[in-house]
């Protein structure tokens, strides 16, 4: 009898864990929006073309990214508190893997996430020209440059900007001997002790293409011979410079520094004389999104100062927003010297090359 | 001859009814395992000869490209067998002295020595390697800080080596070579030992000549199961072996499938080519048990004595208190400390100490979601689970269907298959089913069962065989339906044992992590690949507070179990 009770609590029980599968069925996707709407409404401090109703009727919104955790549960926490009704939940991964999931869960027509953010611009061309992205004009996209944004408008936004430089300890490096700029990392000094990005990160492969015009061609040859440490994220990196497991980072990431910074960490930034390899992270609305109302809500939000102050202050990152002010104790980026590529096509189209080049030098090949 | 008429009248009526039930539970039952254990592989098998877009299914080209191609992983290969055999050998040699110690031996405390060997179990070895990588950092670690503390020049350890791999899942994934070899030493008729001893055979000859033969197939059949468990282990060489340039075959799928392109077809054949290691490794174990290389272990009643160590039981003693120290306080130590930290470090003086880490991890709705899920999951499946593989194993072993031995072939097949090859496998089926379980609890509901069967079944078959079938016959002959004797006779006899299989499917859910990392969605998050999650990408403080927070959460729940059980067998033995 005992028997039979746990089994109908362990079915309840499993009853009750799936019931959140078939709750969030997928809502027929809305058509793509080809100009911003007659009269966007002026929401909580934002203006916004979608139905507020509807995006609360949906009551959820799935953001799939590849920041840092702890930073993407503030931010959405932020437009929660605005919308109570709209429960938030993210997937985060690094960019090569996060979009890889996405395209498998589409192939098999399971259509999770609602809003995309990934640091690989290479990998949003290739996302846009396989019709992943829902078009919408936000009313916010008009404080965005235009090189920010697709062509034609409204399938993605730049929503933030990642420069990424070296960063050491100054506790156990002293600083007239840390490295200045990127040829200085080639000294044996830093053998074993250096780490980078991994292969899949989208903030790697822009340090590797854009640093080309100012080493030797045999660079990332002679920085295999290294040895160097690659990882996931910039945490992992972080981390290890503070424990003295490494004493360089290559592809530090400037956020990451002020983070650490603000903890307390001993960590200092070193900007290369050549400049600073940067990024940006993309956003735009997935095109099957189950909850599409809601996905413009949050996009128009995100976009928003209000929305680009929460992403400033939770993950330290510049926004693409003149009107907001950087990261707190942080450069502007007008005084920082950026290396985006200048031609992102040519950029993606290397990608075969620095995923074989990554890989060798992380034994994966 | 009144009372056979009316048997006679009375037998086939509700025989044949017990019949085409029970027929009728077999074939489904039959029917849903076979389906959740072959549907996947056959996904994995057909993308190991995809040769054209990796992200197309069905295959558009097929061929043996990626099997050739493997030929240019050989040192991923070589890696794999070499953490194996290791590991192997480290787990078996410390899971031999243990159980020796603690079977045949007099030292004091073998009780609670034997609770807490089962501790590495409840701790993960996800968990272990985490905690060891604050320990044996080259650099940083607790223990190269310590030596250096105390004068010592270089470093003592590496753990970010193949060696630091496989030391810790010997530590965390080995335990189970303690469970099996002492239970061969458990049965053994202490005999032969105690002729030695008469003879004149000192304690260590006694060992080495009598002890050690007598046990050497239970010991080898240890080996061989936990080879093939090692070559399948996932978390260690993610959290150790990728930051030293090692890779293993696990790791390598991992990086394979979850980068941009994929290389599904590569991983796929990776994951066949480890399957098919692991299959003739266990085709092999089992081959060794049937043949019967236990006969050392009489039937004969026999109350088993133990060696009195005189001045050698303390150091006995101290290494048991020694790998007790290793495998659970010094691991959970460094991650409580960890975890009260404002940033990771073992640096002490520039250590700054703060509660901040338990309060955001309790603040996450997501760690808050997985930990409830992964609750929910271990209750469901386990629940779940043990009522159905009661039934398998009551097919396979007392069924007399004709090929039971099949579905017993069946059933152990996901032993075979690493947990995350398995998990990739479902992943891709059930994404090409018309049925939309992707992303939600029921997925990874279902994963679990499959992937937890082997361990299910082969925990209740222990259980069931030990029932004489007398009394089932009796209660046929009876005329019991088939399901009237299993609620009354079957599993009430089954109940001690039942909760044991019921505990073991529960932990081994929660602490899954192999099958949940690919199936896990947004809203269906759990706690072990949460922390995966955590450890890349929210700062080792936070992570470690979660792994406290889940092995705290496993002991709770064993703690509950342990109260309930005992509860059950008093409220048992009253009635």
């Amino acid at each position: 009898m005992k028997t039979c009770n746990l089994m109908k609590t362990g079915i309840a029980a499993l009853i009750f864990a799936g019931s959140g599968a078939f709750s969030a069925t997928a809502q027929e996707a809305l058509a793509d929006a080809d100009a911003v709407c007659a009269n966007p409404v002026e929401a909580k401090g934002f203006k916004t073309c979608a139905d507020i109703a509807k995006a609360e009727a949906e009551g959820e919104i799935v953001f799939y990214a590849t920041d840092v955790e702890s930073g993407t549960v503030k931010v959405l926490a932020d437009f929660q508190k605005l919308y109570p009704k709209i429960k938030t939940s993210y997937v985060r991964l690094q960019a090569g893997a996060l979009y890889a999931r996405l395209l498998a869960e589409r192939q098999g027509q399971s259509y999770l996430a609602d809003i995309f953010q990934i640091g690989d611009v290479g990998l949003v061309m290739d996302f846009q020209k396989r019709g992943g992205y829902a078009r919408y004009l936000s009313p916010e996209m008009a404080a965005y440059k235009a090189e920010y944004k697709s062509s034609p408008e409204g399938y993605w936004t730049w929503a933030v900007l990642m420069p990424a430089g070296l960063a050491y300890n100054p506790q156990i490096t002293p600083e007239d001997q840390a490295p200045k700029d990127w040829n200085d990392l080639l000294d044996p000094k830093w053998s074993g002790v250096v780490s980078m990005k991994s292969a899949n990160s989208g903030m790697q492969h822009v340090t590797w293409y854009q640093i080309k015009e100012h080493v030797s061609q045999d660079y990332w040859d002679k920085f295999a011979e290294l040895k160097p440490r690659a990882f996931d994220s910039m945490v992992q990196q972080f981390d290890r410079l503070v424990n003295g497991e490494d004493k360089v980072a290559m592809t530090a990431q400037y956020a990451a520094y002020l983070e650490y910074r603000a903890k307390g960490a001993p960590v200092a930034f070193i900007a290369p004389s050549s400049g600073l390899p940067s990024g940006p992270e993309v956003v735009g609305i997935v095109k099957e999104a189950p909850h599409a109302n809601a996905a413009r809500l949050f996009l128009d939000w995100y976009l928003s100062t209000e929305g680009q102050k929460s992403s400033v202050a939770h993950w330290y990152f510049h926004s693409p927003r003149e009107d907001v002010a950087p990261p707190e104790g942080a450069l502007p980026i007008s005084e920082m010297k950026l290396l985006f590529p200048a031609d992102w096509q040519a950029y993606a189209a290397t990608r075969p090359d620095f995923l074989r080049q990554m890989r060798s030098m992380s034994g994966l090949q | 001859m009144a009372l056979q008429s009316i048997d006679a009248a009375a037998g086939p009526r509700r025989r044949g009814l017990g019949l085409t039930s029970q027929g009728i539970i077999t074939a489904v039952i039959l029917l849903v395992c076979g389906f959740l254990v072959l549907y996947p592989l056959f996904f994995l098998f057909a993308e190991s000869l995809n040769v054209g877009d990796p992200q197309v299914f069905p295959p558009q080209r097929v061929g043996i490209g990626n099997y050739v191609d493997m030929l240019f992983d050989w040192r991923i290969i070589g890696n794999t067998l070499k953490v194996a055999l290791f590991s192997t050998g480290i787990a078996v040699t410390i899971g031999f002295v243990l159980a020796w110690v603690l079977t045949r031996t007099d030292i004091p405390g073998r009780a609670v020595l034997e609770r807490l060997m089962e501790v590495p179990f409840y701790v993960t070895p996800l968990v272990g390697a985490l905690s060891w990588s604050i320990l044996a950092a080259p650099q940083s670690g607790f223990l190269n800080q310590a030596w250096a503390y105390f004068g010592g020049s270089n470093r003592i350890i590496d753990v970010y080596t193949p060696m630091g791999v496989a030391w810790v899942m010997a530590l965390f994934e080995g335990s189970v070579a303690f469970v099996m070899i002492s239970a061969a030493m458990k049965s053994m008729d202490p005999a032969l030992e105690e002729g030695a001893r008469v003879m004149g055979a000192s304690k260590l000859r006694t060992m080495i000549t009598v002890t050690l033969p007598l046990v050497a197939p239970g010991v080898l059949g240890a080996a061989i199961f936990v080879f093939a468990e090692m070559l399948g282990s996932f978390a260690a060489a993610l959290v150790l072996g990728i930051p030293g340039h090692f890779y293993v075959i696990t790791t390598a799928i991992w990086e394979l499938t979850l980068s941009y392109p994929p290389d599904y077809g590569r991983a796929s054949a990776l994951g066949i080519s480890l399957f098919l290691i692991m299959f003739a490794t266990l085709a092999f174990y089992r081959w060794l048990v049937r043949k019967g290389a236990y006969s050392t272990i009489s039937g004969k009643a026999f109350r088993p004595r133990r060696m009195q160590m005189g001045r050698w039981t303390w150091v006995l003693a101290g290494f048991c208190w020694l790998y007790v120290f290793v495998a659970v306080v010094m691991p959970l130590g460094a991650l409580v400390l960890t975890s009260f930290q404002r940033f990771a470090t073992v640096l002490m003086h520039q250590a700054q100490f703060t509660t901040q880490n338990y309060w955001t991890a309790f603040s996450l709705a997501s760690v808050r979601d997985a930990i409830v899920n992964s609750l929910m999951l271990g209750f469901g499946t386990a629940t779940i689970g043990v009522f159905v593989m009661v039934l398998l194993v009551w097919i396979i072993y007392r069924s007399r269907m004709p090929g039971a031995g099949i579905v017993e072939y069946m059933v152990m097949f996901p032993q075979a298959v690493p947990r995350m090859v398995f998990g990739l496998a479902i992943l891709w089926a059930w994404l090409n089913m018309p049925v939309s379980l992707y992303g939600s609890l029921w997925l990874l509901g279902i994963g679990y069962f499959t992937v937890l069967l082997p361990l299910g079944v082969r925990t209740l078959a222990g259980v069931v065989l030990q029932v004489d079938k007398s009394l089932e016959e009796c209660a046929r002959v009876c005329g019991a339906s088939w399901t009237h004797q299993l609620r009354t006779i079957t599993l009430p006899l089954l109940k001690p044992g039942i909760l044991a299989a019921w505990l073991l499917l529960f932990i081994a859910s929660v602490r899954e992590l192999g099958v949940s990392i690919y199936l896990m969605g947004p809203n269906s998050k759990v706690i072990a690949p949460a922390i995966v999650s955590s450890w890349s990408s929210a700062g080792t403080e936070l992570t470690a507070a979660m792994a406290v927070i889940q092995t705290l959460t496993i002991f709770i729940a064993v703690m509950l179990m342990f109260w309930v059980t005992a509860r059950l067998s008093k409220q048992g033995n009253e009635s």
